[in-house]
This record gives structure tokens, sequence and C-alpha cells, in this order.
């Protein structure tokens, strides 16, 4: 499958990355002389120098063959006019582009079938607000995924020292198997330690500060987050910092919410506008970093401080004060992929990127088709795959166990019709079952050989 | 640097290199001359490389570009070692160092020989001689990347430190598939090339030896007077049309065999390497027929295969140009240093290099006409980015500081002056014969010892185009 990405910003690059990992043919096209040399020189992709919305150079590039055209400049515009010039020289089979700019998406009709007829537009920012929103949602949670139209979750767990399970073996998790009633079973797929995913085996000893993955049915999963943490936590209380774009989403998301909210934002402008726009959330006007204003809004009762600024240092900052004035839990947003793991060991809870969730989607997009579904974690470290198991796979009709799946990849779950089997070794996959996936990055592409055996090809 | 991965790599290496030694085994077997020398050479390398490649396999993981450099000076200085056994067990020459240079001399397709009989040797060493040229004109680095995705990334690291030319032309998006395509467009010119030279008379041994000395721009033949013994027009020509096919950029071959017909003439580097070629000629041509030849015929045969032979850096011969004309002499010295085209299997300067750093001078005098002129250097309608243009010069001054002080080193071991100079010359443009006591009536026997490690080094130091051998010897590549 050839891929061209137009933009080598954080975006283009890790998404690079992770494709050429992958094993497809990645062509990055890019204006800057630098970022070409430093593409050229780290991954295996093929790189030109030159304007992505010019005709001439996305024909150099060989847009002629390819399969997808991802346009992930920092300008909207150029990433729509190389998604058009595309589809003006040739049938490219799927074009996406990102699109900051939500008038683009929501007021008018460009982005449809009778004008640029994009495949996929994607916001990053919505993407963030919906991850947080989840976040809020399910507390105790740091990461969140749902599978099979949300039958099926997978959700990260950090734990503390009074959690449940820490020192204890995997296997000998027997008050979690007396808790779960109804035949209900949940499976931990993985173990992030010290920024390293862990596939746990049945004597792998939890330790305190790991991400625990479990993998479950909807329905419990509140009751499965209360039993691990041994907490009953509830979002009560938010503040909201920052101004940017994604700062009022969430405000007007949360306006709905049954939660007491307020929004910290330094511009007299969008506190304006946004004072006009919501009911219940509460506006102040203040900068994100200052302690006084803080402590004047009782800071030490929030449950969720959210710091989302343009500026990630100021998220940083404001999160880490917030914490120390005595938030129970902060989320920073921070742009640099490869700060997150930096931000999440100086003490701010959880990290969100819009890049990654940018990444997330478009790779969720790409394998549409084979796989329903992709949820990237730990900075792309692993990646979880929803696919239908074909009759002509290998992984079909035998006891699970004795399917040779790759090492760093563990089957979660099985979706049959209404119902969903966290399977252990002696379950049978049946042709037509949603099947979702645990891999480690390494496994992923033989994951996707394993599912694909004998399959067409295309 | 990352000891481990550096040598789990030579071990694959050596397990290509030793399942390559089967090949002459066959032409051993075929002549039913003594295998041993062979077969004790195929078990050793391939125990060498399994050991190796078992002892230090390493997970994948990310080459930096240092232990990139590393990797391909390490991977050709044990590759010429391996493919120096079976000169060495074999007895065909006197020492080890004699060995070492002509497998040297063979990967680094430079065709400079210690033998003055080269027919007395077994077939199957010949052949292997041959093929050492075969393997080490596209690039052993190169092929094994084709073989394995073994690194995560920085295969890109490699190719470029192996492949000749200022930038490296990746053809494709993976560089496993560049690699390949490479290779496979390098088998078919051989394949065709082989057919022709069948078609001439010579038997499939000859045809296969000769095609790899053409191919890899290499010169080593099977026959004392190299290609001059078979006195036959036909022949003469279809080398000389290969070499210089070999002198030229294979991504323009590549663009050619997918239909692209007019990449060639698009491409101002070839059309610069054609120009000199083609002038070239034409002046021995005139001159030959004036001092040397009663014919336009002969005069245009053996002009026109000497210069592409020299440009190309392949060294055969079809006449001893030590009797020509000094003109012609000292033209061929120069055509050495100007070389084939980047990327093609050809050593010397590189044409894009002479043809960039002609137009930059160029570009200075007409800065003093009009100092307030802005004028961009061109390579067809692309301005040259400024970094490339240093690293030119850059590369052009320690070629020729190299070169001087390797020349001064052969003097202090008591060579003439033009032995001295044009050995130096005839290895580190990766040509083969030279002029005086090493032209192409002589050989390199006499070489005193040290001289003969000097210009070793000056073969490979010219293969891999100076940076990524020369890289290693300052302070700081090993400094933590």
């Amino acid at each position: 499958m050839k891929v061209i990405i137009v933009g080598v910003g954080e975006v283009g690059y890790h998404l690079a990355k992770n494709l050429s990992n992958e094993a497809k043919d990645v062509i990055i096209i890019d204006h800057d002389e630098e970022k070409i040399s430093l593409v050229e020189e780290t991954l295996d992709v093929q790189a030109f120098l030159g304007n992505g919305s010019s005709p001439a150079v996305l024909k150099e590039a060989g847009i002629e063959d390819a399969d997808i055209l991802v346009a992930v400049t920092d300008s909207d515009e150029v990433n729509m006019i190389a998604c058009l010039i595309a589809s003006s020289q040739t049938i490219i089979p799927k074009r996406i582009a990102r699109i900051r700019n939500v008038e683009y998406i929501k007021n008018s009709k460009i982005l449809s079938k009778d004008y640029l007829d994009l495949d996929l537009a994607i916001n990053p920012e919505e993407e963030v607000v919906k991850n947080i929103i989840r976040l809020i949602e399910y507390p105790g949670a740091v990461d969140f995924v749902e599978f099979a139209h949300g039958q099926v979750l997978l959700i990260g767990l950090k734990l503390d020292e009074i959690s449940y399970g820490v020192g204890k073996a995997v296997k000998d998790l027997s008050e979690l198997r007396n808790y779960l009633k109804n035949n209900n079973k949940v499976l931990i797929v993985a173990i992030s330690r010290d920024n390293r995913i862990i596939i746990p085996k049945g004597d792998t000893i939890i330790k305190k500060g790991d991400i625990l993955y479990v993998m479950m049915e909807a329905g419990i999963a509140k009751d499965i987050i209360s039993f691990f943490t041994k907490r009953e936590e509830r979002v009560k209380r938010v503040i909201v910092a920052g101004d940017s774009n994604i700062s009022s989403f969430l405000a007007n998301e949360l306006d709905s919410m049954p939660i007491q909210s307020k929004l910290l934002c330094p511009n007299p402008d969008r506190c304006a506008k946004c004072s006009e726009v919501l009911d219940k959330v509460l506006v102040i006007q203040g900068d994100i970093t200052d302690s006084a204003i803080m402590r004047d809004e009782n800071i030490q009762d929030v449950d969720l401080f959210i710091a989302v600024s343009e500026n990630e240092s100021n998220n940083i900052l404001s999160s880490l004060l917030a914490k120390r004035m005595g938030a129970k839990k902060v989320i920073a947003l921070v742009n640099r992929i490869y700060y997150i793991p930096l931000v999440t060991t100086l003490g701010v809870d959880i990290a969100v990127s819009p890049h990654l969730a940018a990444i997330s989607s478009i790779l969720h997009f790409i394998r549409r088709g084979k796989v329903l579904s992709v949820a990237a974690l730990k900075e792309g470290e692993a990646e979880v795959i929803e696919t239908v198991a074909l009759e002509t796979s290998d992984i079909v009709n035998k006891p699970i166990k004795d399917i040779k799946f790759p090492k760093d990849a563990i089957i979660g779950a099985v979706v049959r019709g209404d119902d969903v089997i966290i399977p252990d070794g002696n379950d049978l996959i049946f042709p037509d079952d949603r099947v979702v996936i645990f891999a480690k990055k390494s496994a992923i592409s033989n994951v996707e050989k394993k599912l694909m055996v004998k399959l067409e090809y295309f | 640097m990352q000891l481990r991965l550096l040598l789990g790599f030579l071990g694959i290496l050596l397990i290509f290199l030793s399942l390559f030694m089967l090949f002459p085994l066959f032409f051993a077997f075929y002549y039913k001359e003594d295998i041993t020398p062979l077969s004790t050479s195929f078990l050793i390398t391939l125990v060498v490389g399994l050991l190796l490649f078992l002892f230090f396999r390493s997970p994948k993981r990310e080459l930096r570009i240092r232990d990139g450099f590393a990797l391909v000076t390490l991977g050709w200085i044990t590759s010429a070692f391996f493919g120096a056994l079976p000169f060495y067990l074999g007895h065909f020459f006197p020492s080890f160092v004699d060995s070492y240079f002509e497998a040297m001399s063979g990967f680094t397709t430079t065709g400079a020989s210690v033998l003055t009989e080269i027919e007395h040797l077994p077939k199957g060493i010949l052949f292997w001689r041959s093929l050492t040229h075969w393997l080490g004109g596209m690039g052993i680095i190169v092929f094994s990347l084709a073989l394995l995705p073994l690194l995560g990334v920085g295969g890109m690291q490699l190719f470029k430190a192996e492949s000749p030319g200022p930038v490296a032309d990746k053809i494709k998006p993976r560089i496993a598939e560049t690699a390949k395509t490479l290779w496979k467009i390098y088998i078919l010119i051989s394949g065709v090339e082989a057919f022709l030279l069948m078609l001439g008379g010579m038997n499939l041994f000859e045809a296969l030896c000769h095609t790899f000395g053409t191919m890899a721009t290499g010169g080593f033949s099977t026959k004392n007077t190299s290609i001059g013994s078979y006195n036959s027009a036909f022949i003469d020509w279809v080398i000389i049309i290969f070499m210089v096919v070999a002198g030229a950029n294979f991504s323009l071959h590549y663009r050619f065999l997918t239909g692209k017909f007019k990449s060639y003439f698009n491409n101002t580097e070839f059309k610069f390497y054609i120009a000199v070629i083609v002038v070239s000629i034409v002046i021995f041509t005139i001159i030959l027929r004036l001092h040397i030849y009663d014919n336009i015929f002969s005069a245009l045969r053996y002009g026109a295969f000497q210069v592409c032979s020299i440009m190309t850096t392949t060294g055969y011969t079809t006449a001893n140009f030590e009797k020509w004309p000094y003109f012609t002499q000292f033209f061929l010295v120069i055509l050495m240093f100007i070389g084939g085209s980047a990327g093609s299997t050809g050593g010397g300067i590189k044409c894009i290099r002479i043809y960039i750093l002609l137009k930059h001078g160029y570009r200075e005098l007409l800065k003093l006409v009009h100092p307030k002129a802005v004028i961009s250097l061109k390579m067809g309608k692309k301005a040259i980015p400024y970094d490339i243009l240093q690293s030119i010069w850059g590369f052009f001054f320690l070629f020729m500081f190299i070169f001087v002080l390797a020349s001064l080193a052969m003097t202090l071991l008591g060579l003439d002056i033009i032995t001295s100079f044009v050995s130096v010359a005839a290895t580190i443009n990766n040509i083969g014969p030279g002029l005086g006591t090493v032209g192409p009536a002589e050989n390199y026997a006499h070489i005193p010892v040290i001289g003969k490690w000097i210009l070793i080094f000056c073969m490979l130091v010219g293969r891999l185009e100076l940076y990524t051998v020369i890289v290693m010897f300052i302070p700081e590549f090993w400094k933590k």
C-alpha cells in the first residue's frame, strides 16, 4: 500500500514512522529542507522537497498509483488544496485531511461529495475534547478506548499503594474473579511500567505505579474501576484552563453535564464570548499559572484540573501548580509526542495530545476495511485493533490456545452478535466474530498477516 | 558504537559471501580442478559468519549515523579478508598481503592485479576473482539490504555510506525495495552482456568473468593481455557499450526500463558524462590516427575503448597505451579523476561533482564581472543546495589531499615519480592499470609491502568515497 503524506510536522512524522514500521510504502512531501533530511535519515520512507499543493510535486511523488493521500500540514487550506489537486489529477482511493477550523467542518458543504469529497477530515482538537470528556465520565481511568460500537471497553488504570492487586501475580487475583458475577470476565491485556508495555503472563507481578490495561464488557466498567482503585470517584468540580479552541469546546460540553465547572482564560474576548454561550460554567478571566486565582477558586477542592492552552509549557506548569495546591487530578495538553512520558513522570496525571489523537484516528481510518478500528496507546507503543474474523483467516474455528499468535499480541475480546466474550485459551473464534486484539508495535505487522492469511489481496 | 549490532551484521554479510563462493566451486568442479582452496574458504567463511550471527544476534535496533559508517567500512575490510582466503589457501600468491591486495582490488572494482601469469591460475579461482568485482560493484552492503530487512531503520545510512555520489537516490519508498530494484537491473544488464559476449565467441566462463569486470567497472580479465587478446572488434564494441552503461547512474536505467525514455536526456550529469566521453573519443581518434594507426577505424576502436575503460574506471586494455603519445597518456590520467556518474558502479571523483565544481568556478568569475549579481548554481532546472556544494568542495579537497599524501608516501618507498603518482591515481579512482612500472603491460607485484597496504587503503577510500572511511580516523568519532 502506497501512502503519500503531505507535511512532516509532528503528526506527519509519527504517522510516517508508524506506517513505515508496518511495511507500507510511505512517501513524504514537505517544503522544509531540514525536515526532509531529518526524515530521510531517520525513517525508511521516500521524501520529496516541495509544496504539497503543487500538481508537479504530487506527480513526481507518484500520486498516480498512490492508495491514500494524507494532508497534515499546518494550514487547513493547503491540506484541502492538496486533496483537491490529487483528486483532479487522478483517482486516488482515499483522501484524508487535517482540518482545524471548525467553520469548514460544521457550517459548510465544502468537505462533502460535491466539492472536496474528503474521505476523512480530522479535527485533532475535537478528538482531544472527546477524550477528555470520557476521562471525566470514567474517573480513575487514565486511558479509555471503545470497541464494537461501545460494547467492549479497554481501560487504563493507574495503580497506587492502596489499589487492589499491587504486589500480586496476575494469576492470583482471586478476589477479582469472585467479585465478577454472571459469567462476566475481564482480561488484563497489558501493563505499562516505566513507559514500557508488558504483555503480562500468569506470574507477572503487578507493581505500584503500573498502568493496567483491562479489557471488559462496557456495562461493568465503572464497577471494575472502583474495584481496582478502591475509591468511589466522581468528578464533581472541574476547572478548564487556557485560551484555545479546545478550552471553549470543552466548556461547551461541560455546560450540559451535571458538574460544577469553571473556565479560566486569560483572553478577555474569549471570556466574553464564552460567557455569552455558557449557562452553567463560570468564566473567570486570569492567567492560568496564577496561584492567587487558583487559591481564590478553591483549587484544593477541585477534582480535575485541565490545562489546555496553546502553550504546552504553560499547560505543564499550570497543571503541576494546581496539583501542588491540592487539585486531585490534573490533565495537561502536550503537543510534542516525545514530551508525554516526561510529563507524566513530572507528576501530571494524564497528558493528552491532539497530535496523538490525530494519528490515532488517521491510522484507524487507513486500516478500515480489513480492520474496523484501531487505537494507539502510550505514544503508539501499542495498538488495539478491532477486526472481523474472516472465514479464511488462521484464527477461526480453533481454541485460542492453539493459535500461533505473535508473542507480543493478545486477543482481548470476542464479540458475537450482542454477546461479549472475554476469552481464555479454550474459547473458540468463529467466522464473522468481531475480535479485539491488543498488540505491541513490534507485533502489529505480524498480527495483520495472521488476520489476512489466505485473504483477498487488493 | 553498538558493537553487538555491528558484529551480528558482519556475520550475515559473511554468510552471504560464503554462499557466493559456491559459484566458483561449480566451475572448479566442471574444469576438474583442485577444489580445496575454495571449499576450505567457503567453510571457514560460513562458520565464522554463523558464529558471529548466532552469538551477536540482537533485536532490531536503530542504527545511528556513526554505526552506519563503521559498519560499511568494517564490512568491506572483512569481506576482502575472507575474499582473500581462496587466493591465499591455494598458494597462488606469494604472501597474504598479495592475496588481500587482489581481493580488495576485486571488491573495490579497481582491477589492479599482482599477477603476472593470469592464465596459469585455475578457472575456479579466476572466477572468484571476477565475482568479487561483481559483488563490490553494486555494493555488498546494498546487497544484504536487499535480501534482509535487517534493521528497523538506519538502512538509509548504510545505503548512503556505500553508494557513490554526493546524494543517494532512493528510487522506491522503501530502502529494501530500492536495493532490490538496483540489483535486479544490475543482474538484467549483466545477463544481456554475457549473452552478447558469448555471441562474440567467448565461452560461458570467459563471458561471465568479463561481464563481471565490465558491469562492476572492475577490470580483472582471465587473459594476460586483457581484452586485447581476443582481437575482436565485436567484443571490443560490446564491452565499450556496457562500460558506458555501467558508468551511468543506475536509477536512470531504472527510469528508462519503467518507460520513462526521456530520463537520460533530462539528466544533466548524464549529458555531461556522455559529452566528456564523446569529446575525448574524437580527440583520441584524431591523435591516434596521426601517430599510431594507419586507418581511422582502428584509431576509433582502440581510442574509444581506452577512453571508456579509463573514464568509467574499468581498466580493461586492448592496447599498450604507454606506447601512445604523452598527450594521450596524460589525458587518460585526467579521465581517471573525472570517473563515472553518481549512482553507477564506477569510481573517481564523479561527473556530477566535476560538473558542479566547474560551474561554481565559472560563477565566481561571473561575480567578479557583476559584483551584485545573484546567480544560483543549477543542475538542470534545480538549484544545488548550499550544503551539498560545501560537501563537494570538502570532498574534492580531501580527495586531492589523500592523493598527494599517498603519492608522497610511495616515493618514500623508492618508487619513481610517475609510478608513485599514477599507482595512487589508478587505485584511489578504482581503475587498475596505470603508467610507469604499473602500466598496462605490467602489474603491482613489485610494489613494496608497505606500498601495497597504502594502495589497499586508497582503493577502499576511493570506493567508499572518502567520508565513510576517513571519518573513522578523527578522534571525535570514537568519543562517547
